[in-house]
């Protein structure tokens, strides 16, 4: 639980710092580095462990910077739930070793945003900027997996160390 | 067990080589093939509407006014404001500042046919950034606003 905590901490603070890049022309889009910490949990934890930080960590983010249900937080939410899922999703499947979940994750946290998107200003033009945005989550996905995978080889040791 | 692992790992290349040659494509695709034509109009719109709020017509070179914005009253203006001289066009966005809502400056270009953003708040200022377009839409989220091009299609004489 307290874990789970500091987990929450750290998905909030790369939220914010994630929001501060311009990489994608999409204001208010990102890139979903802070996937990184949903995707250690649901493999640490189990699928509602990670739900509940993403969910916890999207509410928290727009209230600290006072953007809850503005246009960007809907957004920010429609990416998160829909990575979420597609990561529970493919875990699951256990088709995809966690590089693949990651990027699978990404790619639907982009699909995620521009739906949400679409309800903000209610026109398919946001359309258009898919594909940029999906060419760029796959760098992003790689980048968060491999975090994720070296995360998972210390964790692995440490707990053998504690037992 | 660690076969199994080799075989997701070889899947997770295959996949991300996949997704990097598809979107890659489909991200040219767009880049190359979209938006070489004329526009013939461009429409400004903001909040999810789809009725365009002002209409900037490059080949008539015109500006119609389709309704006033409905802002709060305490805002003083006769939101969108139209600048002949300027050739801007001021809305008032979503985006707030201490909580006031701040105004986006559009800029047209009856020539070029262009539009462009060149004044707004925004995180990063990002809606700015998006540069000048004679096709592509520019999406302001953040405050709402969107430009949004229309090509006169019927007409074929050159």
């Amino acid at each position: 639980m307290v874990l789970l905590a500091n987990f929450l901490a750290i998905a909030i603070v790369l939220n914010i710092i994630e929001s501060a890049i311009p990489v994608i022309p999409v204001p208010g889009a990102k890139l979903g580095f802070a996937n990184v910490v949903t995707l250690i949990v649901l493999y640490v934890y189990s699928f509602k462990d990670s739900s509940i930080i993403t969910l916890s960590r999207v509410f928290l983010v727009a209230l600290l910077t006072g953007k809850l249900l503005g246009p960007v937080f809907y957004m920010s939410f429609a990416g998160s739930v829909l990575a979420m899922l597609a990561m529970g999703l493919f875990k699951k499947s256990n088709f995809f070793g966690i590089l693949g979940v990651s990027v699978l994750g990404s790619v639907f946290h982009c699909i995620g945003q521009v739906i949400g998107g679409y309800f903000v200003i209610g026109s398919t033009a946001i359309i258009l900027y898919l594909p940029i945005m999906l060419f760029l989550s796959i760098p992003a996905g790689v980048v968060t997996g491999l975090i994720a995978q070296r995360f998972l080889k210390v964790w692995e040791t440490w707990n053998k160390d504690i037992q | 067990m660690f076969k199994k692992m080799g075989l997701q790992k070889k899947r997770d290349i295959y996949l991300i080589g996949f997704l990097f040659i598809f979107l890659g494509g489909v991200f040219l695709a767009f880049r190359l093939l979209a938006f070489h034509e004329d526009a013939a109009m461009a429409h400004i719109y903001y909040g999810n509407s789809n009725d365009p709020i002002v209409t900037v017509d490059f080949s008539r070179q015109t500006i119609e006014r389709h309704y006033d914005q409905s802002v709060p009253s305490s805002y003083d203006g006769d939101y969108p404001i139209i600048d002949l001289d300027q050739q801007t066009i001021t809305l008032l966005g979503d985006y707030t500042v201490n909580g006031i809502r701040q105004i986006v400056v559009i800029k047209y270009d009856f020539n070029k046919r262009s539009v462009q953003i060149i004044e707004e708040q925004s995180p990063n200022n990002i809606c700015s950034r998006e540069g000048e377009s004679t096709g592509w839409p520019l999406i302001c989220l953040p405050n709402r606003i969107r430009v949004e091009f229309v090509t006169d299609q019927g007409d074929f004489t050159v």
